[in-house]
């Protein structure tokens, strides 16, 4: 049986309360009760000693003793009455219920005249209160009546007993009734316990039993109340949660099957360069299982160039870096690598780098077509300009031929030969113009194809746009005398020195001033350069047809010149202000129009200066 | 007599080289052709002329191997070559270069440029 511990406690407070109780009032009565036994003891013996002493005065006078031991011998009988003794005035004893002899401790009260009560203690007789009278007046003699204590012992203890007896009943009494009023607090008290810890394991479904209207009563049903309410929300929270899971998960799966099924391969390394995840492209790619690859270095599956990378990227997240990689089967691949970073990190309250995540794609048929372009344009190159300049060669020849050799010796007899000879020279000299046009244009394909595969080969030197554009005055200084135009130029004096290729800036002066030339039927070119704002502007001005704004936008596209090509006779390839374009924009510079039709066109690119050359101008500027 | 070389795979342009030459033969120059690398490397070490057109794109052998074989392993220093490059191709001039060339003329080639660069070559006043 589990006894509850508010039992036991209630026990113990019991026990200690009674066991105080009891004790004093056991002392007290018990106290109590001795003092009036002894009280009725004395009062007793005092009656009897001197009703002795009355009834013995003759008798003692007379001195008869026997008689005077007969009467006391009677009394002796009365309970209470352990001996009784009778002196006379000189203190000698007269008469006395001693059997066998008279104790030695009763000798020294033979000649006390002492009337009060005295308690003695008789060896081998026990405690005794002696009470004494005087036979007249103490003339004849004293009667001594000796009261047992031991009988008021006796009683006190019986006494006691019974006190005990009852104050054991009450005893367990109490402590039977603490019992069941105790039960009836704590069983409800013991049942809400484990009803709460029913809770704290989440039975939200337990029941408690408790119908009193008392606080526990009260408790327990708020602690039901409350049960249901925390139920409901711990349900609510759980399937919020599956909800929650539910969606993670395919989250989760839908993400994995996206990188699964990625063309490309994804390899997702740790801040120490160590393999986090593959997806199955990268591990087909390199012909590895994905349990080769996980936890392993970068550096040791996939070489140096990888790992320089992805080195690279954890230092600069904002960058991306790329390389080429060896794949398996001879193939090869393209390695872009960016750093990761972990975007909310509250407690710095900056980015935190946490590693890479490098694609790689399989570029081994890009490459091939590469340089299957790179041979097509080689072989048309060669293709293309061996007919034509055969054509135009044996053109040539037939042209100094016939001034030299043929003409000489024809005499012009009349005007049909005479035109006939002019009719032979112009086509002659269509011929010659048109190849070159035809190479022209091969030249100019040639250069866009190269330019927008990457194929030209840059050069990085210091550029004097001065001279670039001397130079381009040169070379087009024929043009310019044929068709009777005036050229100027306006140049700063402290322009500064840009950096890229000068070869190609001056084709691209060249082409300017060419198309200049080319649609200024009458009038002036000017080129002129200066600085603006961290840039050098180059301008050729013409006053020529100029362009509508319609086609402002379109002729720095290929094949795109102004004019209808059915109607418009076609003056070059279509593909000058197009590589203009790319050389430009290869400098990172830009290039741009500005004209109103019948008076004239503006051509401007601007390239910036180097950043160093720039604040260098700029702090050495007043 | 000064000599001169045709290396060109094309028939065409060899007869337009050839006819382009042709008005030199009367300065008592004479004109010879190859088709291919290995006739040309043959024919430059058994007649040794002064001056070498050589084309670039030929087969069996290239212009820039006939041109490394005789400039650096025959040690020909003295034959006066000139490729014949096409424009826009600007490895093939770092490669003629490397080859030990002495210049280049880029095709199309105007026939008048390639008779002076020879009439200048041989010394020839016409």
């Amino acid at each position: 049986m589990i006894v509850s511990k508010l039992f036991k406690k209630t026990l113990l407070i019991i026990i200690v309360l009674f066991a105080v109780i009891a004790l004093t009032t056991l002392f007290s009565s018990g106290w109590n009760l001795y003092q009036d036994l002894t009280q009725e003891y004395k009062s007793k013996g005092t009656a009897i000693a001197r009703s002795i002493a009355g009834s013995s005065v003759d008798t003692l006078l007379n001195r008869d003793v026997s008689t005077v031991q007969a009467m006391i011998d009677q009394f002796t009988e009365i309970i209470g009455v352990s001996y009784v003794f009778v002196v006379d005035a000189q203190g000698e004893l007269i008469s006395h219920t001693f059997i066998p002899n008279v104790p030695a401790e009763i000798l020294n009260l033979q000649t006390s005249r002492n009337v009060e009560p005295t308690d003695i203690f008789i060896k081998g007789r026990g405690d005794f209160i002696d009470i004494s009278a005087p036979i007249v007046e103490g003339a004849v003699g004293y009667v001594h009546v000796g009261m047992d204590k031991g009988i008021i012992m006796a009683q006190l203890k019986a006494a006691m007993i019974r006190q005990m007896y009852l104050l054991s009943l009450i005893f367990i009494a109490s402590v039977a009734a603490a019992y069941v009023l105790v039960n009836r607090v704590s069983q409800p008290l013991n049942n809400l316990t484990e009803y709460s810890r029913k809770l704290a394991q989440h039975e939200f479904t337990a029941q408690v039993e408790i119908h009193s209207k008392d606080e526990v009563g009260l408790l327990a049903h708020t602690m039901q109340s409350m049960a249901i309410e925390l139920s409901e929300v711990f349900e609510r929270y759980e399937l919020a949660l599956k909800d929650a899971i539910i969606e993670l998960q395919n989250t989760l799966a839908y993400l994995t099957t996206v990188i699964d099924h990625m063309a490309d391969g994804l390899l997702v390394l740790d801040i120490d360069g160590i393999i986090t995840h593959v997806n199955p492209a990268l591990s087909a790619m390199f012909g590895m299982r994905e349990s080769d690859l996980m936890g392993k270095s970068c550096r040791d599956i996939f070489g140096d160039d990888l790992a320089e990378i992805v080195f690279r990227s954890r230092h600069d997240p904002k960058a991306v870096f790329t390389t080429e990689i060896a794949l398996a089967e001879s193939r090869t691949g393209k390695a872009v690598a960016t750093g990761i970073q972990q975007e909310y990190f509250p407690l710095e309250g900056t980015e935190k780098g946490i590693g890479s995540v490098v694609i790689i794609r399989d570029i081994t048929s890009e490459k091939e077509v590469d340089r299957m372009k790179t041979d097509f344009i080689s072989t048309v190159s060669h293709e293309l300009r061996t007919p034509l300049t055969a054509v135009k060669g044996f053109t040539e020849i037939i042209k100094m031929k016939l001034e030299e050799d043929i003409l000489k010796l024809v005499q012009i007899h009349d005007r049909k030969s005479e035109k006939a000879i002019m009719r032979v020279r112009d086509n002659i000299t269509i011929i010659l113009s048109e190849s070159e046009r035809l190479t022209k244009l091969i030249d100019d394909l040639l250069d866009i194809a190269k330019l927008e595969s990457g194929k030209v080969e840059w050069k990085t030197e210091p550029v004097s746009m001065a001279e670039v554009i001397s130079r381009a005055q040169d070379a087009t200084s024929a043009l310019f005398e044929k068709k009777g135009l005036v050229f100027t130029k306006t140049i700063d004096d402290s322009l500064p020195e840009l950096s890229g290729d000068s070869d190609k800036l001056m084709q691209v002066v060249i082409n300017l001033l060419s198309n200049a030339v080319k649609f200024t039927p009458a009038g002036f070119v000017t080129c002129a350069a200066r600085r603006s704002n961290g840039e050098v502007v180059v301008s050729v001005i013409d006053s020529g047809i100029g362009i509508s704004e319609g086609n402002q936008a379109s002729i720095f596209e290929k094949f795109k010149q102004a004019g209808d090509t059915l109607t418009d006779k076609p003056r070059g390839t279509g593909l000058g202000l197009p590589i203009c374009r790319q050389i430009i924009e290869h400098h990172g510079g830009r290039i741009w129009v500005e004209s109103r039709p019948g008076k004239g066109s503006v051509f401007s690119f601007a390239l910036p200066l180097s950043k160093v050359e720039h604040a260098e101008l700029s702090a050495s500027k007043p | 007599m000064p000599k001169v070389l045709i290396v060109e795979d094309e028939p065409l342009i060899r007869l337009l080289l050839e006819q382009t030459l042709e008005g030199l033969e009367s300065c008592g120059v004479e004109v010879c052709a190859a088709d291919n690398g290995i006739d040309a490397v043959e024919k430059i070490k058994a007649e040794r002329p002064e001056l070498v057109l050589l084309d670039v794109m030929m087969p069996k052998m290239n212009g820039f191997e006939v041109c490394s074989i005789v400039k650096q392993q025959l040690q020909l220093k003295e034959v006066y070559i000139i490729m014949l490059t096409a424009k826009g191709q600007e490895q093939d001039r770092l490669k003629a270069i490397e080859a030990g060339t002495d210049e280049f003329i880029t095709k199309p080639f105007s026939i008048v440029e390639v008779a002076d660069r020879v009439k200048a070559v041989l010394k020839i006043r016409m």
